[in-house]
């Protein structure tokens, strides 16, 4: 292809397109126009012009092997990440027959009970998450107690080893305080040091606890000079609960923190389950000089069982499933569905319901 | 029938049916006392072995916080084993619940929903009685996540094959919001970014103004606006194949000249001409194509270097220096696009109207602009208005009438004018997407030079510069009160006093000790100050009785923590956090040892006065 072919080819795309050539190409594309953003595009294709026009017939094929032209309102098709690990386990394939007989009080209670101990083995999403690390900025998003402290444990002590500080960071102090007591017990407690307003326990230690307002206000204080931690060793930040990004008063400090986080020292995110984990380490990536990997799933490690206790002490389950049916939020049980609405006449004032 | 289960025959069905332990969520504190009420004079007692695990554990954590010893609930802790846990409680005592249920010793604890955010509390079971919880003074059905949150708390790796998340109903449960969090998929998260005015003095003290739009680009706010203005950009894309038919005719513009004629043509009629008038849009843009002013000019893009009016007609026209060098004289009207950006320019007297250095200059800036420019917004009346009597005077000026392509653009007017009111309206909202953020940043700045904190070219002032230090809630109110030193003559009680009213957001009521007369009226002047704020910073509640508890607190060191609780109907939890977080106000002013020597001297000494007892107990 010739430049000017190129130039051509470049000038019929969607502007979507180019950007999305763009991306990881050119710095803040998305500020140029469409003109503009061709004539950078082609200055800097110079330097990989063969990766540069593979790229670009992929995204063009892309877009033809999409079926008819998108919706408007459909959300942008995404380059999957090519490593991710578990793709979403949308919606599990527990969709029994309709005539299929809705599951009995003694099934569902069936197989509760403690399991036999056995020795610890690392779940293959943990041990992804803690090597990923290596080479970039993780953020991990798995459902609650699935074990992601395991990760955060394993990564400081991996940085401690090399001499790195490590900072931990939860949103709330009494969260901070749990982790202080835990990783004293793992790591000893001349290694662990809590920062917060006005005190300042074993600062010096090489694991830092705070809570988020305290690294963003560190790293500040670093950005105008003054500096009262040492950020230079600063290897590892853990961002506990980052799903507080979208809290509405404070979730703009976990913004701060990462825009500012010192670029020698890796981010691990963990979160519970969120919608948009890929949006997050996007959006990293794009900021930071390492790509941001993302590990997630949505599979609960214990099954979770749904039941229905009616205020007469009857228990049925309710779900028509032992398990919980994803997707399917009216397939209740017979029996909970008949004992809730008795629950609702009988509670409801009557002239609310005529 | 019951509203709702009664706590005994719950816990009795759950161990029944060997469902403990259990985390029993409930809508509020109340309940959850209310419900540890309902086992004092149960005899559901826990066989002897297991009271004494229970006692055992207690001990421990007792040895460490010694200020939950005599904690009402322990009797029922230990002969029931079920216990509550919620914010009205010291963190001791939470943290000896959390560790009574690691070791497993209890069978339900009765929680409101805030245990379900980050604390390790996990069980068996989950009991749910609620679809809703009170956010923000409003109560909001369960998003997806949290019910996911809270029925996630059941299940222990290790200790259970299985968990149990238990619905059980109370008035006002809505079972839809529960099924659906169950079974569906957790909602996408949103930025939440809010520009505060510590974050603008601390952006411009680490970065110059230039560049601090490309600092906030790197957030996640703009990450997200950008995907939705990338959705537009497409549906633009898409607009602008559409109008692919409709391009340049006879006249370049022939929407607009098509619509002006065709609405000339039915007023004149009726409409007889008057006097002279311009177009209304052309009126009121002339005044802002002032020199160095950067317009665009349909799909191009020029620098206005003069304006004038012509010689016969009298119309606005400017001359401009266009994309690619050329300068051209043109009616204002050809302008369609007048952008807030202003380039700096030399003028000169005579052709072209400025300095050749200008000229060189101009053209370079121009090349280097973004493809988009904020727009400046200029009011211009709406389609709908008559016409001017100007231009109905000169119907005879337009070429319409005996053009060529009268007949399509006749055809094709409402259809080619439709798509290109879409396009501006979506080039509209793409710009507003694109520089909503510095849009707001802007807005705080103007504030900030307004109360002297920075310079008129954005840099920090002597107040500035220590103010950037108070990063808290409500900062432009404490800067504020350190400038008109309002603390010069308060002991350390009342700045601690005064800072924990304007920490404290809770309006709940409650009998309260007296306020001095002291802190009466320096209370009355922060109110003041604040009322005034208001248009730039929402006032805080600033309780004179909250600060009571807090002045009695420091100024009593002989005050206990029973005597301080026995004197407000304030939850013991509650207390807690009002302290611990007017500590935290305290220390922020505790950094401004530089420049405020004496009011740091107060607020350590408040510090050393309010870190005593249970406040000591915790980092
Ligand atoms: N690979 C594993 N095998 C067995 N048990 C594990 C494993 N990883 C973690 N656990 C156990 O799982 C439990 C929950 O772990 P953890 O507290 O780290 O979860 P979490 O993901 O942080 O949950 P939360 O959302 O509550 O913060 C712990 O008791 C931990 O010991
Ligand atoms: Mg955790």
């Amino acid at each position: 292809m010739t430049t000017e072919e190129l130039e051509q080819l470049l000038a019929q795309q969607p502007i979507a397109l180019l950007h999305r050539l763009a991306r990881g190409r050119v710095q803040r594309h998305f500020r140029a126009g469409k003109r503009r953003l061709i004539e950078v595009l082609l200055r800097h294709s110079a330097e990989n012009r063969a990766g540069f026009e593979s790229d670009l017939m992929t995204l063009i094929g892309e877009k033809h092997a999409r079926p008819a032209p998108p919706p408007p309102q459909a959300p942008a098709i995404r380059k999957q990440k090519s490593s991710a690990p578990q793709r979403r386990t949308t919606h599990r394939p527990v969709e029994p027959e309709s005539h299929e007989p809705a599951i009995t009080l003694s099934s569902w209670l069936e197989g509760l009970g403690i399991p036999p101990s056995k020795a610890f083995v690392p779940d293959a999403w943990q041990e992804e998450a803690i090597a990923k690390l290596r080479e970039g900025d993780v953020v991990v998003s798995v459902p609650t107690g699935s074990g992601k402290t395991y990760v955060a444990v394993e990564a400081a002590r991996r940085a401690i080893a090399e001499n790195r500080t490590v900072i931990y960071t939860s949103p709330l102090k009494a969260l901070s305080n749990t982790k202080y007591t835990e990783f004293s017990k793992i790591f000893g407690a001349e290694q662990v040091g809590i920062l917060t307003g006005d005190r300042r326990d074993n600062g010096q230690a090489p694991l830092l606890i705070m809570t988020t307002e305290i690294l963003r206000n560190l790293l500040y204080d670093a950005g105008g000079g003054e500096i009262d931690v040492r950020l230079d060793t600063l290897g590892l930040v853990i961002l506990d609960e980052s799903q507080y990004i979208a809290d509405p008063e404070r979730g703009v400090v976990w913004e701060e923190t990462i825009i500012f986080c010192p670029s020698q020292a890796r981010m691990l995110l963990l979160s519970a389950s969120i919608g948009n984990p890929h949006d997050i380490a996007e959006w990293i990536t794009s900021i930071r000089p390492t790509p941001c990997h993302l590990v997630r799933h949505s599979t609960r490690t214990v099954p979770l069982r749904a039941g229905y206790l009616h205020p007469n002490g009857k228990l049925t389950p309710l779900f028509r499933t032992v398990g919980i049916p994803h997707g399917h939020p009216s397939y209740l049980h017979p029996e909970a569905k008949r004992l809730f609405l008795q629950y609702e006449d009988e509670t409801l004032p009557s002239h609310s319901r005529r | 029938m019951p509203p709702s289960i009664h706590p005994v025959d719950l816990i009795l069905a759950l161990r029944d049916k060997h469902l403990t332990p259990a985390i029993v969520f409930l809508t509020s504190r109340r309940a959850c006392d209310e419900a540890m009420q309902a086992f004092d004079h149960s005899r559901i007692l826990l066989p002897p072995p297991r009271q004494q695990a229970i006692a055992d554990v207690l001990d421990k954590v007792i040895a460490q916080y010694p200020s939950i010893a005599e904690h009402p609930l322990i009797p029922t802790v230990q002969r029931i084993g079920v216990a509550a846990h919620h914010a009205g409680h010291l963190p001791s005592w939470k943290i000896a619940v959390e560790e009574l249920m690691r070791h497993g010793c209890l069978d339900a604890v009765f929680a409101t929903t805030t245990l379900a955010a980050g604390v390790d509390f996990p069980a068996r079971t989950v009991i749910i009685t609620q679809s809703s919880i009170r956010k923000s003074r409003d109560f909001m059905d369960l998003t997806i996540g949290e019910v996911q949150q809270i029925a996630g708390r059941a299940g222990r790796r290790g200790k259970d094959l299985v968990g149990f998340a238990i619905v059980t109903p109370s008035p006002y449960i809505d079972l839809n919001v529960l099924t659906k969090g169950f079974t569906g998929h957790p909602e996408a998260i949103n930025s939440q970014f809010l520009i505060s005015y510590p974050m603008v003095l601390n952006l411009l003290k680490a970065h110059p103004l230039d560049q601090i739009q490309p600092i906030l680009a790197k957030s996640f706010a703009q990450f997200q606006l950008n995907q939705r203005a990338e959705v537009l950009e497409r549906k633009l894309d898409d607009l602008r194949d559409q109008m692919e038919p409709f391009g340049p005719r006879v006249c370049t513009d022939w929407i607009t000249e098509w619509q002006t004629f065709d609405q000339v043509r039915r007023q004149k009629s009726h409409r007889a001409p008057v006097r002279k008038h311009e177009p209304p849009e052309v009126a009121a843009r002339f005044h802002f194509l002032t020199p160095g002013r950067v317009v665009g000019f349909g799909r191009s893009r020029g620098v206005v270097l003069r304006q004038y009016r012509s010689k016969g007609q009298k119309s606005p026209m400017i001359t401009a220096l266009r994309l690619g060098g050329g300068i051209t004289e043109s009616p204002a009207s050809t302008v369609t696009e007048v952008s807030d950006r202003v380039l700096d320019c030399v003028d000169a007297p005579v052709y072209p109207w400025c300095t050749p250095e200008s000229v060189e200059e101009l053209l370079h800036h121009l090349e280097e602009l973004p493809g988009r420019l904020p727009e400046l917004p200029i009011l211009i009346p709406k389609d709908d208005e008559p016409i001017p009597d100007a231009i109905v005077q000169t119907l005879g000026d337009f070429a319409c009438p005996t053009c060529p392509s009268r007949s399509a653009c006749q055809r094709d007017y409402p259809l080619a004018a439709k798509l290109r009111q879409e396009q501006h309206r979506h080039v509209k909202s793409i710009q507003a997407l694109r520089t909503s953020l510095w849009h707001r940043f802007q807005e705080k700045i103007d504030v900030l030079q307004q109360f002297g904190y920075l310079t008129p070219t954005a840099h920090l002032t002597e107040d500035g510069e220590w103010a950037r230090l108070i990063r808290i809630d409500h900062s432009l109110l404490i800067t504020e009160l350190l400038r008109a030193d309002a603390f010069s003559g308060a002991d350390p009680a009342m700045l601690a006093a005064v800072m924990s009213s304007i920490a404290h957001d809770d309006d709940r009521p409650g009998a309260f000790p007296r306020v001095s007369s002291g802190l009466a009226s320096l209370l009355g002047q922060v109110r003041k100050l604040a009322a005034s704020l208001s248009p730039h910073e929402d006032p805080p509640l600033l309780r004179a009785d909250i600060a009571a508890v807090t002045e009695r607190w420091i100024g009593d060191p002989g005050l206990t923590w029973i005597g301080l609780c026995k004197s407000t109907t304030m939850a013991e939890g509650d207390i807690y956090r009002l302290l611990a977080r007017t500590l935290e106000f305290l220390s922020q002013l505790h950094t401004l040892k530089a420049t405020h020597p004496g009011l740091t001297d107060t607020a350590s000494r408040a510090i050393a006065a309010l870190r005593r007892g249970v406040l000591e107990e915790l980092p």
